[in-house]
Parts: structure tokens; C-alpha cells; sequence
């Protein structure tokens, strides 16, 4: 690419990158051409035939999804001829559709209504066809109504894609049908409910559940935010409407690879309203847990911290924000001047692992995925997954796992190097030395000695044609993967919570003793923050817990401080792959409950310290450490593997149980039995 | 070999066998109707949506014609459909099924048909079948022939006078037109529906 192309539509002079269609070089001209086939970033299929323009000097119209921008062309988009054709397809679609738009949750931003509308037809010039097929509603998450449904097959195509591949056409033409594998329900399928084919459903066909009545697209208020739930951090754009959030879509643009969330973040948004919600800070008064004030709570909270001094302890699941994470420091090394304060990250990474490089999915050719293990079905990091899918099945990338196991991401890849990571690493490494390609010279060294396997050969040649490769690793693997980046680009660590990079580069690294050792220790005053995978009481004189919802560790503590979720903070984070990601309020805060921030500031100011708010300035200066790639030995950090599917379910509990993602777990352990 | 194995064997129609199938059809509506049945049977590969959606909407229009129950916006619309599918439609297959129908909406048939005329006498709807009482010999050939006991009338036996004369029931008839080589004597007629009222 980087190649430009001019070429007139409809008389505009355009200059566009060389290998655009006619639908996105007609975009970047303004003009929008007609389609309900399309979907961005895939192949055109030239079904609906909507998007046909005439091209000068061509003997019949074109469609223009899947023709690419030669110089010097010049394209008519809306000449009689095509107008014609765009006309009767809309005209026969009508013909079979229910026309009940004002009552339909799509209004506003159904392709078929603005169609029928731009092109004047009031009501079909067909005969009326109606096949009463029943609706799927029987999950909390998606409602499928084929009456609706105009044949694009988005859905079909997007599911395929990110290869959860459950739905399937039966039939053609007109009575053809949306379905699963033998037209069961979507729970009896083997549908994660991700929704991608929600997003993709040009019409009222697919839809979020609960929208009925829930006001429709132009009602709602839209904040550009991230999901939290795991080490993916997706972007997600939340609609709220009267202080209510009503759904949550990819935030991603359209045509990417990454525009996919899983079900827990778009549908887990339920919990913010759920029973377990805090909304008054607790004390424990006679043993029981009884509502206070804050004045109360900081008051109480503060005297045990001072009490403790350096005796006291501070947890934290790293799912906080760069803000917090950087005020969390501060009150615990400069205010309460103690020199253990952790975050889960420890669990599964070092430090340094959390220092790594980043990529360009988008561009990735070769995804080299050493010992992390995304899993869509487990949801494991589940976009990732879906990522790596969708650029395989739809643009050609490589993948090559390395893992001891078998994952589930496996069946996507060009090439497995099963065993040992750490050998195969070494093998891999070994075999591109051996095929003459540039490494430092400690590592050529190092591998002298081994004599890689075939598939190690085959897969030493995948790495070295491909142009832009990612290399992304568990962070026990990290160190040894890593190695291969001095071959070739940049190695990512891969962490199971969303901002476990940005609270380990805002500096929120114990100088004492480590997440694991502070449980394992008597501790005068523990102080938790955040949903932390620990549903007992540790050994503690005083248990401060600061939660959005009251978990079974919450039930336990002495002072419970109510704590804002995601979606009701503002803040950054850094995801995976070091990108910094803004989190922006989408709904006020439940109750009394406070961002952590806040409340570590309101807590030092109860102990007589001000913390000053933190600025974007701070955390840009945090974000510029940076570690450095040199050769470490070959090796694994064993006691940093850690089950990424419990781990995942236990940083989500009080978002699983206390929304309708229950039902999806309860039904998930059903179909397992 | 299996049932099942040798319903997979069978090679699949394909445009040639669509139009063999008509090649003895005259009524352009007939054919044009047989035709569009045929292509939607199996050829039509429904990947796009003018030759899908267009066939199929064809269809129910012709039928409406067929039927005797068409009117001029039936035939505009089976025009528009070909003329969109010729252009719109992804492949050969739906520009041919679109040429076709062109063709056969030249002439003059449609126009006929909506006057209710079948001038090729093909069209059941615009048909019935009738007996000459005059060449009628009263033998009862027909009667054992038709399958839906549309005939009526009694066998012309020497010892009997006053026989109930042999005709056709016009409700029960399905003018699958058995009787008519059944008929020695060129007793039973084809006229056109609207005609034969009118007589």
C-alpha cells in the first residue's frame, strides 16, 4: 500500500489508496453508495447488487464492493441505469418485510428504511410474502426474527469470520433462513453471544434482547469508553438514555479486525444496578455490617492505616486506572509510608513482562503466539482470539502456536509447535539462525547445541516471510519470547486484567512484600481494592475492602468503602498491547458510591495529607518507561501460570452474578454436563 | 448401493435441462411459467438478490396470469423483473432466465391472455373441455378414461330407450385432457372458456 490512485466519482476528482473498493473510495469522496451486503475489512459477495455503478468505457454496470480503484477511472454511482436495479431490489425486499417501522427498535438506523426512503418507495409493488417463522427468544441476549431479515448474510459472514461459525443459511432465495445447525435455539448452539452478528445486521433481524421500549439509536447519548473485564481492554461505545445505559457495541471503527467484545461487556452492564451494588460506604458495628457515612469510614479507615504505618498492606486487582493506580501509591507510600502495596499482576507477571512492545494487529501477517491461549468460548481473553480469527480467515495472516496444550486457538493455525514453549522457543529460535538470518551473538551461543525439529524449520520459514509479525506470549513466557524479537519486531506479554500494563508503569510495584506474600502474611491493617480473587477473610487484625458491589471478601471486611465500576469512572488505562485507552463516564455514580481516586484522595486528606488530582501529564510521563529487549536466557517463570478461565470468572464475579451473563453461565455448565 | 446414494448421484439440473423442459410447451404463458418453475427448482443459486427474489416474484405473477386472474400490472411487473434480472443479476444463469422472458413478452400472448384468451388452448383456466352431442356415439370411452369421474352419461344399451347423454361436469373436470384421445369419434372439443360462455 501507500500507493495512491486518482480516478473521478461522479465527477469529483479522488485520490485514494490503491486497493480500495469502489464503496470506500467513493466514502473518502463523500458519496455514499448503496449497499446491505458490504461489511467493511471483508470480501464484497455481490449479493444485494445495490452498490452496481457504471464504470466509463464498461460494458454493464459493476458492483462496486468488489471493484478495486484503477487509475483513471471514471465511475458514475448514480446513473438511471443503476438507479433502476437499486430501486427493484429495495421494491422486492419490501415485499417480504414486516413495514412496521413505527414501532421498530431499528428506526432511525435500519439501512432498509433509509433506502425505501432515498429512493421514494412507499410501499412495495410486490406481492405481499410472508413465511411466519418463529422468533428465537429464548436467551437474555440476542433475538433473532427472520421476517425481518433481508438475505445480506453479514451475520452469517462475521460469525464465520471470528470463527465461532454457528449461523448458516438453510434454503435460497426468497423462504431462504437464517439458522443454527439444525435451527436450535442459540443456547443449544455452540453461540458465545458475543453479538458481533447484532452489530452487523443491517435491519431488525438481529437484536440486543431487552430493547424493547428502551428508546431507539438518535434517544441515546453515546460515550466512547473501555471494557474492563480482562486483559483484552476493548474499546466499546456505551448508549445510555435517561441515566441508563441501555447497550454497549464495539467502540472500534467499522472494517477493523479488532471490532469485537464479548458478551461479558456488552451485556454485564445489568450488574451496575444489580443487589450486590454498594452504594454506602459499611462498618462493622456488634459484628454486623451496617451502613455509615463517609466521614465516618475515612475517619475509622484512616486511624487503622495510621495505626498500622508501615504494617499495613494495600491489594489491589489491576483493573484500576492509571488515576488510581498513581494515587493508590501515593497514599501507600507517602501517606501511610508503607512499602507493601501489590496488585493482582503479580499473580501471573513480572513486572518487567508488563514493560513489553506493542503491535499492530490490523497489519500483523504472522501471529506467533507463544503459551497465551485466547479463547473465545472460555472467554479467555476472547477478542484476541477473535482478532487473530478474523485476520486468518479474512486477509490471510499466519499463525503459528507454540503451547505444551492443546488451545482451542489452535484450530485457526498454519502451524503448531506443540511440547515445551521454552524448547520450542529455543528450537524456533535456532532453526532462523540456521536459515542465515541476523541474531545477537549471546544467542547464537546459547543454541548452539540444538538441532531444530522439521516443523521448528517450517515454522523458522513462516517466521521469516512474514513483513510484520506478532509475537504475543503469556507473561511467564515473556522473557524467553522476547528473544525472538531481537530476530524480528516486538514481543507483547499478553495480561489477564485490563490495565495490569498501566498500574505496573504508574509505578504501583511493592517495594516490600509481593500480592501473594501479603495474603500469605499476618497483616496489621489490608486494605483491597477492586474485585480480587480471594473469597476469604486473609489473616488480618482490620480488612478495608472498596468494591463496586459486595462480594463474599466485601461481606467479610470491616469497612467496606463503595467504589465506582468502569462504566461509571473517568480515566485511562494502557491495554496489552500499550495503547492508551481512555475511560470516560457513561452513567452517574449509584448511591454514594465514589471513583477510587476520589476516594484514596478523601482518605489522605482524613489522615492530613492533600494528594493533588492526577493530570493527563502524569500519567503520559509514567507511560514513557520502557523496557529494553536484551537476550535472557531461554526459560519459563513456573509459578506465574495461573487458570486464565477461573482467573477471568473470578475478577467478573459480582459483573456475572449479578446480570444476566448468570443465566449464559448457569446454561454454558448445563451443556457441559 | 443405497436409496440415498443414488439420489446424490443424480446429476443436477442445470439451465439446458430448464429449457428442454418447455421445448414442447406452445402458450407463451405456459412456457414462460414452466420455465421460471424449472429455474427455480435448482438452478437458481439464490447468491444474489435480483435473480432470487426477481424469480421467484416472476412466478407469482405468471401463475396470476395463468390463472386468468392477472391484469396488466402482472405483466408490467414480469417486464420489469426481466428487464432489472438481465441487468442486476449476478450471472449467466439469471440473464439467461431474464432473456428468456424478454423473448416471450414480445409477442402478442400476454396481451391475449389478459383479453382471456389461450389461443394455444394450453392454459387449463382459460379452457374447457365439451361434448359434441352431434358426433357423440354414446359409448362411454371417455367416461371409463377420466380418472376424476368429470364425465357423465350413460351407455347406449340396444333394449333401453331415454338415455342420459354423455357431458362433462365442468366442476369436477382438471382438463388433464385424457378423454380427448380416448374419443373415437372426435366427440370431445377443446374450446376457449370465455367463448364457450358466451354460446
Amino acid at each position: 500500500m501507500g500507493n495512491m490512485v486518482s480516478l473521478k466519482i461522479d465527477g469529483k476528482d479522488v485520490k485514494v489508496d490503491e486497493g480500495l473498493n469502489l464503496i470506500e473510495a467513493a466514502a473518502a469522496a463523500g458519496v455514499h453508495i448503496p449497499n446491505l451486503c458490504y461489511l467493511k475489512g471483508m470480501k464484497g459477495i455481490g449479493a444485494c447488487r445495490l452498490c452496481m455503478v457504471e464504470v466509463e468505457g464498461g460494458k454493464a454496470p459493476v458492483i462496486a464492493c468488489n471493484t478495486k480503484v484503477k487509475e483513471g477511472m471514471s465511475v458514475a454511482t448514480n446513473t438511471d441505469k443503476v438507479k433502476e436495479i437499486r430501486k427493484f431490489v429495495i421494491d422486492l425486499i419490501l415485499s417480504m418485510h414486516p413495514l412496521d417501522c413505527m414501532t421498530c427498535t431499528k428506526a432511525g438506523v435500519c439501512n432498509l428504511q433509509q433506502y425505501a426512503y432515498d429512493f421514494e418507495i412507499k410501499e412495495s409493488n410486490f406481492t405481499r410474502k410472508k413465511f411466519g417463522y418463529p422468533t428465537d427468544e429464548a436467551n437474555p441476549f440476542i433475538k433473532r426474527d427472520p421476517e425481518y431479515c433481508v438475505l445480506c448474510s453479514r451475520c452469517v459472514r462475521v460469525c464465520k469470520a471470528q470463527g465461532t461459525n454457528v449461523l448458516e443459511f438453510s434454503g435460497r432465495g426468497v423462504g431462504a433462513k437464517v439458522v443454527t445447525a439444525n435451527d436450535k435455539p442459540l443456547q443449544e448452539s455452540s453461540c458465545t453471544f458475543c453479538g458481533s452478528c447484532v452489530d452487523a445486521c443491517p435491519v431488525n433481524a438481529l437484536l440486543e434482547a431487552d430493547r424493547w421500549r428502551k428508546g431507539r439509536e438518535w434517544e441515546y447519548d453515546k460515550v466512547n469508553s473501555v471494557c474492563l473485564s480482562c486483559g483484552n481492554g476493548c474499546s466499546i461505545s456505551v448508549s445510555t438514555k435517561d441515566g441508563e445505559v441501555i447497550k454497549i457495541n464495539s467502540g472500534v471503527a467499522e472494517g477493523a479486525a479488532e471490532k469485537y467484545i464479548c458478551a461479558i461487556g456488552r451485556y454485564g452492564f445489568d450488574s451496575l444496578v444489580s443487589e450486590a451494588r454498594l452504594k454506602m460506604p459499611m462498618k462493622r458495628v456488634n459484628g454486623e455490617l451496617k451502613e455509615t457515612t463517609w466521614a465516618d469510614a475515612f475517619a475509622t479507615v484512616a486511624n487503622k492505616l495510621k495505626a498500622a504505618g508501615p504494617e499495613a498492606a494495600f491489594i489491589t486487582s489491576a483493573n484500576i486506572l492509571n488515576e488510581d493506580a498513581i494515587l493508590l501509591k501515593k497514599l501507600a507510600a507517602d501517606v501511610v509510608k508503607t512499602k507493601n502495596y501489590d496488585s493482582s499482576v503479580t499473580l501471573y507477571s513480572d513486572y518487567d513482562a508488563m514493560k513489553t512492545g506493542t503491535a499492530d494487529l490490523e497489519k500483523t501477517d504472522l501471529f506467533v503466539l507463544v503459551g497465551t491461549a485466547p479463547d473465545q468460548w472460555a472467554r479467555v481473553l476472547p477478542a484476541l482470539d477473535a482478532v487473530i480469527r478474523k485476520r486468518v480467515n479474512e486477509s490471510g495472516a499466519k499463525l503459528l502456536v507454540i503451547n505444551s496444550g492443546e488451545p482451542r486457538i489452535s484450530s485457526a493455525a498454519t502451524q503448531i509447535l506443540k511440547g515445551d514453549e521454552v524448547k520450542m522457543l529455543e528450537q524456533l529460535a535456532q532453526a532462523v539462525i540456521s536459515k542465515g538470518v541476523k541474531a545477537p551473538k549471546e544467542m547464537i551461543e546459547a543454541l548452539a547445541h540444538i538441532d531444530p525439529s522439521d516443523a521448528a524449520m517450517a515454522a523458522a520459514d513462516l517466521f521469516i516471510a512474514a513483513k510484520s509479525p506478532a509475537i504475543l506470549s503469556s507473561p511467564s513466557l515473556y522473557k524467553a519470547a522476547a528473544n525472538l524479537s531481537l530476530i524480528k519486531e516486538e514481543a507483547v506479554s499478553v495480561p489477564f486484567e485490563a490495565n495490569a500494563k498501566g498500574v505496573v508503569l504508574m509505578g504501583l510495584t511493592s517495594e516490600g512484600k509481593k500480592f501473594k506474600d501479603i495474603l500469605a502474611s499476618k497483616t496489621k491493617t489490608l486494605y483491597a481494592i477492586g474485585e480480587i480473587p480471594l473469597g476469604k477473610r486473609p489473616d488480618t487484625e482490620f480488612l478495608v475492602v472498596q468494591n463496586s458491589h459486595l462480594t463474599d471478601l466485601a461481606a467479610q471486611a470491616d469497612v467496606v468503602l463503595p467504589s465506582t465500576p468502569a462504566l461509571e469512572s473517568d480515566g485511562t488505562i494502557i491495554d496489552y498491547l500499550g495503547r492508551l485507552k481512555e475511560v470516560r463516564k457513561a452513567v452517574d455514580p449509584a448511591g454514594e458510591s465514589h471513583s477510587h481516586a476520589d476516594i484514596f484522595m478523601g482518605l489522605a486528606e482524613a489522615m492530613g495529607v492533600s494528594l493533588k488530582k492526577v493530570k493527563d501529564t502524569d500519567v503520559k510521563k509514567a507511560l514513557k518507561t520502557k523496557g529494553k529487549a536484551a537476550f535472557s536466557p531461554f526459560k519459563k517463570e513456573k509459578d506465574l501460570d495461573i487458570d486464565g478461565e477461573q482467573f477471568t470468572e473470578d475478577i467478573n464475579r459480582s459483573a456475572i452474578n449479578g446480570s444476566r451473563l448468570l443465566w449464559l453461565k448457569e446454561t454454558e455448565k448445563g451443556a457441559a454436563v | 448401493m443405497s436409496e440415498m446414494e443414488k439420489k446424490e448421484e443424480t446429476p443436477k439440473k442445470d439451465m439446458k435441462d430448464v429449457f428442454t423442459a418447455v421445448e414442447n410447451i406452445k402458450c407463451v404463458v405456459q412456457k414462460s411459467q414452466k420455465f421460471v418453475e424449472e429455474f427455480l427448482s435448482e438452478p437458481m443459486c439464490g447468491k444474489c438478490h435480483p435473480c432470487a427474489l426477481g424469480s421467484y416474484e416472476a412466478l407469482v405473477r405468471l401463475k396470476r396470469i395463468s390463472a386468468g386472474i392477472g391484469n396488466k400490472a402482472d405483466v408490467d411487473a414480469v417486464q420489469r423483473i426481466a428487464d432489472q434480472m438481465l441487468e442486476g443479476s449476478r450471472c449467466i444463469k439469471g440473464k439467461d432466465t431474464a432473456k428468456f422472458l424478454l423473448a416471450e413478452l414480445k409477442g402478442e400472448s400476454f396481451a391475449e391472455h389478459l383479453a382471456g384468451k389461450c389461443s394455444e388452448r394450453e392454459c387449463p383456466n382459460y379452457i374447457m373441455y365439451r361434448v359434441i352431442p352431434e358426433k357423440c356415439v354414446m359409448c362411454g370411452l371417455c367416461k371409463e378414461a377420466c380418472r376424476y369421474n368429470a364425465v357423465l352419461g350413460e351407455k347406449r344399451t340396444s333394449y333401453r330407450s331415454g338415455y342420459l347423454p354423455f357431458e362433462i361436469r365442468q366442476k369436477r373436470c382438471v382438463k388433464c385432457g385424457d378423454c380427448l384421445p380416448a374419443c373415437p369419434y372426435g366427440a370431445i372439443e377443446v374450446v376457449e372458456e370465455k367463448t364457450a360462455v358466451l354460446v
